[in-house]
């Protein structure tokens, strides 16, 4: 298969970019995407025509979060529930023009090339997306019985790899599925109900300071999530964030 | 990263008082339809009329119309004060644009909601900024109104006229409690004659006149198709902000949400359609 | 150099007690003068620097990735072994001790596995108390399974991902450490070299690290008291392997260089259950969980001709008949049928491969069956139990796995071998610690599955926030170390001409063009079965390909910069030496044990064979400089307690 790629390019954080385009040409269908950018960087190399295109990528098996690019308007490419590394040549046509972009958020700004910096989300897990124990001196694991569909909730909101395809998908580059969906974790067990309060106010505050967008029930991070986390995760955010304003031992002025 | 601010308002809590006051403005839309309703009644308007009386002088009514335009003033300058931050969180835009699929009511919301300003606009200027005396209309008064006004007064001949052919044309409620369909000139000269009768707009007449015209009744139409996507996205999204949306009954407020807005549409859209074709 | 393996005194159940009663500790208040560092950030390494921060010593922590959420213990699927023998079934800190040991092909020093049993138990603990939301069952308690080499269900697990959700455990538990300020977390920074400093008593000890930061390309200094390496494992050497693309080992290798011991480099896990290859231009080698061996089973045609006519596409695996597959591991191993621990699986499924009997276009897969469980169980509770696994495979291979049988292949996966330690996880280098994957100590010569998440854990959460205050209990009279020394200007040095020789080399082909091609030498003649001639013959070859990529290499862009390829250059730098060793390695171990099978050493069946006379021992090689024949220490393994037998799972 043949394809013309336009790549935005970027020297560094500071630089302006643009986009470039290049010419791949008898890639196999079973090719995954990354390997087809391996296969182009590769040539850019060999050919003296430009320096690799830098983008982000690990495990290349859907699990690590480290890949994302914008692919022809969509996050992750044209396939559902995928991640970039799990995306397949066979989802294309032949002769595609295929626009690649990186995620576009004040939070996440352009590292270089399609390498963006997505430091804000791990800010926001420090804030509080946690149950706060300190090693040892905890109770037997089978003290607490927790019904099965809770703990399969709580696992399917715990799923999420924070790859920030939420972000760049929503309208608003609003965080909160990735919000929601480790509130909603640690809300749907009995042991994450002691910070409960605490921990959906400071993610929360601290999501809006870093400059996530807020949440106008658009869904597109539903559509996006290459772990098909489900918009109900933000309805549980909103719900925790109620009990949270009535409840709460915050200052008044703070709502 | 903290600043000292008077109030710190969340983007969670921004959404929240949105979707306060839109769910107070799905409440009232739903009330103004069936109040609409009245208008189809075969009673030549009596009913209705009664109702827009009660509506126009009790004071709980009054308070909550207060309530009802500060719900919608916020409603707005909140939504435009979020959207207006949310454009700021992707300076650098996507050259391709966006292929998700996604609900569109809510990416719409914003320009829905622009254009029932406008509508809004419209539709005050029709009916609402008569009863503020802003524009013209017409107009009804009660008949003991006239009744109980000092004897001694003169009347004028003019007004004697305006009100005789009022009577004679019918222009009365079937208990002859009410004049109605007064044009503001005859009202204008039967206030000079009786200055302490209580003249309202009489909105049987009005949207009468109104929905007789064809093109009148294609903006409103369109305005209520209009109402339709906006309340479509608000429905559901107003429980999903207040966080009542879950595995199990999500499927149950999406079908409400479905029928309320063809209720509401359907029933905000059979009154001017009934008043044209005279049902 | 004696090797002193330090273990405590008394009886093995005995030991960790005796230690932790004993050892020295330090002060509430001392511990905030004391700076700790930490490479790597996966399970071992988030967790010990989690519960060093906790304990109020200063932590600084590094990984390559943008996040510490990114380590490769996120891929890890099937699960976490722990004796708690919550199912009643026979299960104890002492068989799982045993199976640990028996698995391991008796290579493994006993003394720590027993530890690692021991505390397998309180890490459930933690995790749960963490939030990890592992399966359970409708009593609403946790929930097991089985998995390879072992006769009880003591494998805890969350779906499909329960590496991700141990790991988010860890990074929520480290996450709460940099938020109170007692972690610092140095993301997109690669260690390059490290800093010894001689102590007043002459001996050199760890206290630095050169790091590169990956955004700039500047090198930056950090010292401290201790160095924790928790970098992983070296499987891609290999080029293609289920590891992730940046995971390497060249951090264990500099400190290798930098005098500490390499042990045991030969002992490579090959997983028997991942998709095989379909093209050159492959990157990495998808695992599919051991945890499907539970209820697939693994088979090939019986007949020669239907292998071929499936390779030629003119059959499907659902056009043999039942009497006409041959289920090899249910008939050649009837009492642990399908789930033989995985060396065992690797190399029947290459025997069969290299008889002709594989499968797939290449000819290189066999069978992974779940027709019977489908049929026993329901579509279903196979769904619930394997679904996003059998998704993964779909989208990977456009195959309906529900339909027709998964094709699997073997492919290098965990290696036992790393940095040598001593009972306290330290290597020989004082002051330098390695924990998980990095170090050798518990596996032995074979891994068993869902192991290497109970060992990361182990280490990082319960060993070595006790036994590095053993070490630091001494150092608290240091003081701050300052990064101005003649020693990290040396260090740095040392990295920017490395840097600068890959510059100006500027040849003509890139980096992966010779890393695939010393991945292909090192599959091919030091995979799963090697002999003298294929290793003789790996390293001449291992020599010349080492000369041409130093000629012709290509670097683009400049040093100081956002520069992948400088990354992927100076790792496969320390590949070629670590390829060397590993090669070395194979050729002195004239015996077959675990992951390690050399085709001299087999019994009449073609298992392996072990010589417990000549190679009881660990290999622990010493440095002697590029390119020269390194020095091989042993230390002796002696079993107190153990009687060490043939592994046998055939009854």
């Amino acid at each position: 298969m043949n394809f013309t790629l336009h790549i935005w390019r970027q020297e560094n954080a500071k630089a302006k970019g643009h986009f470039e385009t290049y010419k791949v040409s008898d890639i196999s269908s079973d090719c995954s995407f990354l390997e087809m950018l391996d296969i182009l960087n590769e040539k850019l190399i060999n050919d003296h025509i430009a320096h690799p295109v830098c983008f982000d990528n690990d495990c290349r098996e859907g699990i690590c979060g480290m890949c994302g690019l914008y692919i022809n308007g969509r996050p992750h490419g044209n396939d559902d529930g995928v991640t970039t590394c799990q995306l397949h040549m066979r989802k294309f046509n032949d002769g595609d023009e295929i626009w690649i972009e990186p995620w576009r958020a004040k939070a996440f700004p352009v590292i270089r090339d399609l390498v963006v910096d997505r430091s804000a989300f791990d800010k926001i897990i420090q804030a509080g997306g946690y149950i706060s124990v300190t090693t040892g001196g905890v109770p037997d694991a089978n003290t607490i019985a927790i019904p099965k569909r809770f703990a399969d909730m709580a696992m399917d909101a715990a799923e999420c790899i924070g790859c920030g395809a939420c972000v760049a998908a929503c309208k608003n580059a609003s965080a909160m599925l990735f919000v929601g969906a480790k509130v909603a974790h640690l809300a749907m067990l009995p042991q994450g109900q002691v910070e409960a309060n605490e921990r959906v106010k400071k993610m929360v505050c601290r999501m809006d300071e870093l400059g996530f967008g807020s949440c106008t029930n658009t869904y597109a991070c539903e559509a996006e999530c290459p772990k098909q986390i489900k918009r109900q995760n933000i309805a549980r955010l909103n719900r925790e964030w109620i009990k949270q304003l009535f409840a709460g031992n915050h200052k008044p002025n703070e709502l | 990263m903290e600043t000292n601010r008077l109030i710190k308002i969340s983007s969670i809590t921004k959404k929240l008082l949105i979707a306060l006051f839109g769910a107070f403005l799905l409440v009232f839309l739903l009330f103004h339809m069936c109040a609409n309703l009245f208008i189809l009644a075969n009673d030549g308007g009596d009913a209705y009329s009664a109702f827009c009386h009660f509506m126009g002088t009790n004071i709980i009514v009054k308070i909550f119309e207060i309530v009802l335009f500060g719900c919608l003033i916020l409603h707005a300058v909140l939504t435009v004060w979020l959207w207006w931050l949310n454009k700021k969180n992707r300076p650098v835009g996507y050259h391709k644009h966006s292929r998700t699929k996604t609900a569109k009511g809510s990416k719409l919301a914003i320009i829905t909601g622009s254009l029932l300003v406008i509508c809004l606009a419209f539709h005050f200027y029709d009916f609402y900024f008569v009863k503020l005396n802003f524009v013209k209309g017409s107009y009804m008064v009660k008949m003991e109104d006239f009744m109980t006004s000092d004897p001694t007064l003169e009347i004028s001949e003019e007004a004697q006229l305006v009100f005789i052919n009022a009577i004679n044309d019918g222009r009365t409620s079937k208990d002859m409690k009410w004049l109605r369909n007064l044009s503001a000139e005859d009202k204008d000269i039967l206030q000079q004659a009786f200055p302490e009768a209580g003249f309202e707009p009489d909105f049987y007449a009005i949207a009468h006149q109104k929905f007789s015209v064809w093109h009148i009744v294609l903006c409103y139409l369109v305005f209520f198709f209009v109402v339709g996507l906006h309340i479509r996205h608000g429905f559901e999204s107003a429980f999903q902000t207040f966080g009542l949306n879950h595995y199990k009954y999500s499927r149950i407020v999406e079908i409400l949400g479905i029928v309320y807005c063809w209720v509401v549409c359907l029933g905000f859209a059979i009154v001017p359609i009934g008043v044209f074709f005279r049902l | 150099m004696k090797l002193d393996s330090k273990i405590p005194e008394g009886p093995l159940a005995e030991k960790w007690t005796n230690y932790k009663t004993t050892q020295k500790l330090v002060n509430p208040t001392n511990k905030r003068k004391l700076n700790i560092i930490v490479v790597g950030t996966g399970l071992a390494g988030a967790s010990a620097a989690a519960s060093l921060g906790a304990l109020g010593f200063n932590v600084d922590i590094f990984c390559i990735q943008d996040s510490p959420r990114r380590a490769h213990s996120i891929a890890a699927q099937g699960g976490i072994n722990a004796a708690k023998n919550y199912q009643n079934d026979g299960d104890s800190v002492e068989r799982l001790f045993r199976d640990t040991i028996k698995g391991g092909d008796y290579r493994a020093r006993e003394a720590n596995v027993y530890r690692l049993a021991e505390v397998s138990g309180d890490i459930i603990d933690q995790c749960v108390a963490q939030g990890v939301p592992f399966a359970r069952d409708y009593s609403g308690l946790l929930d097991n399974r089985s998995f390879g080499g072992a006769q009880v269900s003591r494998t805890f697990y969350a779906r499909g991902q329960t590496g991700q959700q141990l790991l988010l455990g860890a990074y929520g538990a480290l996450s709460r450490e940099i938020e109170r300020g007692s972690v610092k977390l140095h993301t997109r920074c690669e260690m390059e070299e490290l800093v010894l400093m001689k102590d007043t008593d002459g001996r050199e000890r760890a206290r630095g690290i050169i790091v590169r930061n990956l955004v700039t390309g500047k090198l930056e200094r950090y010292s401290a008291h201790a160095v924790v390496l928790a970098t992983g494992g070296y499987g891609n050497v290999y080029f293609l392997s289920t590891n992730a693309m940046n995971s390497n080992g060249s951090a264990a290798w500099i400190c290798h260089r930098k005098g500490a011991l390499f042990a045991n480099p030969c002992y490579v896990q090959i997983h028997p259950t991942c998709i095989p290859v379909h093209g050159d231009y492959q990157s990495k080698l998808t695992l599919m969980s051991e945890s499907l061996r539970n209820d697939g089973r693994i088979w090939v045609p019986k007949k020669k001709e239907d292998a071929e006519a499936i390779r030629a596409g003119q059959k499907n695996a659902n056009d043999i008949p039942e009497e006409e597959r041959d289920y090899y591991l249910e008939r050649r191993y009837p009492a642990f049928g399908n789930l033989v621990p995985r060396d065992v699986a690797s190399r029947a499924a290459k025997e069969r491969c290299d008889a002709g009997y594989g499968v797939g276009s290449t000819g290189l897969a066999v069978f992974l069956d779940f027709a019977d469980a489908i049929k026993r169980l329901g579509r279903k509770v196979v769904e619930q139990k394997y679904g996003n696994l059998f998704q993964m495979y779909q989208k990977i291979t456009d195959k309906n796995p529900y339909e027709t049988p998964m094709m699997i292949y073997p492919a290098v996966h965990y290696t036992m071998g790393g940095l040598w330690v001593d009972y306290e996880l330290q290597t020989t280098i004082p002051g330098l610690f390695a924990a998980g994957e990095a170090n050798f100590s518990d596996h032995g010569a074979n891994r068993l599955g869902a192991s290497a998440l109970m060992q990361g854990l182990a280490d990082g959460y319960f060993v070595l926030p006790y036994t590095l205050q053993n070490y630091l209990a001494d150092q608290i009279t240091i003081g701050h170390i300052p990064t101005d020394t003649p020693e990290f200007d040396e260090a740095e040095q040392a990295v920017r001409q490395r840097e600068q020789q890959l510059m100006d080399i500027k040849g003509d082909k890139t980096v992966d063009y010779f890393h695939k091609r010393l991945g292909h030498i090192m599959w091919e003649y030091v995979g799963m079965s090697r002999n003298e001639e294929s290793l003789t013959k790996a390293a001449t070859m291992i020599d010349e390909l080492e000369n041409e990529f130093w000629q012709h290499v290509q670097m683009p862009g400049e040093i100081e910069s956002f520069n992948p390829e400088m990354e992927k250059a100076l790792r496969l730098t320390d590949y070629f030496e670590l390829a060397r060793l590993i090669t070395a390695d194979a050729l002195h171990r004239r015996e077959s044990c675990g992951g390690h099978f050399r085709t001299e050493s087999q019994t009449d069946d073609g298992e392996t064979l072990r010589d417990d006379n000549n190679f009881m021992y660990v290999a622990a090689w010493e440095y002697q400089g590029h390119n020269q024949p390194e020095t091989l220490h042993k230390e002796e393994l002696s079993y107190e307690h153990i009687k060490i037998a043939t592994r046998n799972y055939k009854n």
